[in-house]
């Protein structure tokens, strides 16, 4: 198994630095899969998460410079490692003006991800910064624990509103209850509700818009046949919610790396009523997704 | 001359009984003690007590037109008052207990190694390692500089992020490296000193030697002069019989528990075997910080008296064994006794010439809740 990836590109690299912060909120321990094509930070919706789980995809190219990779076997030619991407952000926290940043995998005490972290000096020569960070090999038999999920089979599904007015929203309801109600509906109406014994507080947002889903047969009828007003609703965790939405890093409105054009991102959520909430956050360079489980 | 050394030299209010001193740089000093210990020489009693009078150091710096700082020793007590603007006065009184000084000299010239650098590089050399990194390592050959990580052997590696910076010689200001060597010590106490020193902005120097032996960082500034003399690990296994030990008994009792530990090495001749068994740092709470702050107005320059090796050391507690040892040329004895102290001198622009004065720095070492013994280097 072999791993060797540089990043030179400094918007590139802050960019990287950016999504990994918000992994490191939203997870202390996740997956990090790699493949030829792509990286991968998985959460999976053990208990121990709290059944939240999330799927993060980041195509390489986008990213890194030189990238290369041999995983454990040639028909299984990925890489799983356990890691806590706390660290990983840490690494990379100072390495804002790097000349160059380059990620590798080791075996020195025990297995490690060695950022190396080439910084401008005074001198003629430059300051490295080298970071172990350990990670934990998952071997190939555990690795269908850590596949896509699918896409629910929502009720609804709408765009979200500003991520800065929600996470206001949001941060303050944190403060009066431990449980936030999500409710939907297919005219692009939200409403976040909270409810405890002195008072409920609900926020309304609306024309907000419902992203379009092909059903099965190509067509998208499907969404005509249900009630366009009836809300679909989920109740869940508000630390969860606050956490994914405080993790969201503002992005530019201008292009950020020199690899892509635009920073044009989507942020839709899926409501199963009484089940599950799904949020899809996509941007061009990279797809979040995230899931919450309702509570009962 | 008083014959109780109260903490604070006393000839400072012998001569006059008040002082006035640049208020950000004692306020930032403050902070930096305050990072070591909550005892400070100013106020053994009350943990934390000075600290609030200089808490906000920005907002001195905006209202507090002057600090004075009196003192009754017959009661006891310690006056800061700070004068603002609009007439405002602010007045703290605490009170102090005196203790016996102890002596503390580190010859610093007479360390192979020696490296001075600004404090910005310093800065941003640490703030690659995390604020709860407890110690690091700095490594030097005429090649290299490295700072790292500190790890021991039964490090959970699977569970640490190690963080290691190399840095060329070229990006000291000084550089002398007459003996490789690798120290490791405590850099979250050294985190106030950088605070301080970033925030005079001036160049630190670091005196060392081979591990075992203290390692000082110090500043020097027209008007003051600080230093932080760190206890550096000692690596058994590495450890060449040094002639000297590197700390001292402490001269009190609390100090059972070391005294036990030399009376073996003294006796001992595998020495070795008892300091790897005691070899755990004795951390948290082991923290002597001292400091003999001398206001800018009020006294000479404290040059680091260079003892001669041979004095009599003030060890009035210690058990005679330990003397012995010292004598005896053995290694040193429980491997990692903390002992920091910070001596903070200042330039009196009218007493320049009064470097023959015998004013001794003062050194307590305070109580500390673990068995541990409580070193005052000696280093000569």
């Amino acid at each position: 198994m072999r791993f060797r990836a540089k990043i030179v590109d400094l918007a590139c690299l802050n960019h990287f630095s950016r999504i990994i912060n918000t992994i490191a909120k939203l997870a202390k321990t996740c997956i990090l899969r790699l493949t030829v094509c792509k990286l991968y930070f998985i959460l999976s919706d053990k208990v121990a998460n709290g059944g939240a789980s999330m799927w993060c995809e980041l195509s390489q190219g986008n990213f890194f410079d030189e990238f290369q990779m041999e995983g454990v076997a040639a028909e299984h030619n990925e890489i799983y490692l356990e890691l806590v991407p706390e660290n990983l952000s840490r690494a990379l926290k100072t390495a804002q003006n790097a000349k160059a940043v380059k990620i590798k995998l080791t075996n020195k005490h025990c297995p490690c991800l060695s950022v190396a972290v080439e910084l401008p000096s005074l001198s003629s020569s430059s300051r490295i910064v080298t970071h172990d960070i350990p990670v934990g090999v998952i071997p190939r038999r555990m690795w269908n624990d850590f596949r896509e999920p699918s896409v629910p089979d929502f009720d609804v599904s709408i765009y979200l509103p500003a991520l800065k007015t929600m996470k206001s929203v949001v941060e303050r309801m944190k403060n009066l209850s431990n449980f936030i109600v999500i409710e939907a509906n297919l005219s692009g109406e939200m409403n976040l509700k909270i409810e405890t014994d002195l008072v409920s507080v609900t926020t309304h947002f609306k024309d907000l818009g419902n992203p379009p889903w092909a059903s099965e047969d190509g067509c998208q009828s499907s969404a005509q046949g249900r009630d366009l007003e009836s809300m679909a609703e989920a109740c869940i965790d508000i630390k969860k919610l606050q956490q994914l939405l405080a993790g969201q890093q503002v992005n530019p409105t201008k292009a950020l790396c020199s690899k892509f054009n635009s920073s044009a991102c989507e942020f839709q959520l899926n409501i199963v009523r009484k089940r599950i909430v799904h949020f899809i956050l996509l941007h061009e360079e990279v797809s979040l997704q995230y899931f919450i489980p309702a509570v009962a | 001359m008083y014959n109780n050394f109260v903490i604070f030299p006393l000839e400072l209010f012998w001569r006059k009984t008040q002082c006035f001193l640049s208020l950000a740089v004692f306020g930032r000093a403050i902070h930096a003690i305050a990072r070591i210990s909550d005892e400070f020489w100013f106020d053994p009693v009350e943990k934390g007590s000075v600290l609030p009078v200089f808490r906000c150091v920005n907002v001195l710096e905006r209202n507090v037109e002057k600090c004075s700082i009196s003192t009754n020793p017959s009661e006891h007590h310690i006056t800061f008052q700070l004068l603002c603007r609009h007439g405002v006065v602010k007045t703290y009184n605490l009170t102090f207990q005196e203790c016996d000084p102890l002596q503390a000299v580190f010859a610093k010239h007479m360390c192979p190694n020696i490296l001075k650098v600004h404090s910005r590089l310093l800065a941003d050399v640490m703030i690659h390692f995390p604020t709860s990194q407890e110690e690091i390592t700095l490594s030097v050959t005429p090649m290299k500089v490295c700072f790292k990580s500190y790890t021991e052997e039964d490090t959970d590696f699977s569970r640490t992020m190690l963080t290691e910076i190399q840095l060329s010689p070229e990006e000291f200001d000084y550089f002398q490296v007459g003996v490789d060597s690798e120290v490791t010590f405590c850099l979250k106490e050294l985190r106030g000193l950088l605070a301080f020193s970033e925030a005079a902005s001036v160049p630190v120097s670091i005196h060392f030697d081979r591990c075992g032996k203290p390692i000082a960082f110090s500043i020097e500034d027209l008007l003051l002069e600080a230093s932080f003399i760190l206890a550096t690990l000692c690596e058994a296994e590495k450890e060449a019989a040094s002639p000297e030990p590197a700390c001292c008994p402490r001269p009190w009792d609390s100090s059972k528990t070391g005294m036990d530990k030399s009376d073996q090495t003294s006796m001992d001749g595998a020495s070795n075997a008892d300091t790897a068994a005691s070899r755990k740092p004795q951390q948290k709470g082991n923290t002597p910080s001292r400091n003999s702050a001398k206001p800018p107005s009020a006294l000479a320059k404290q040059e680091v008296e260079n003892i001669p090796r041979g004095t009599e050391r003030d060890v009035p507690g210690r058990a005679g064994a330990a003397m012995a040892k010292a004598a005896g040329g053995e290694a040193t004895e429980a491997p990692y006794e903390k002992f920091h102290s910070l001596f903070f001198g200042a330039i009196s622009y009218k007493e320049k010439e009064a470097i023959g004065d015998t004013f001794q720095s003062l050194v307590t070492a305070s109580d500390t809740e673990e068995s541990g013994a409580l070193q005052s280097s000696q280093v000569l």
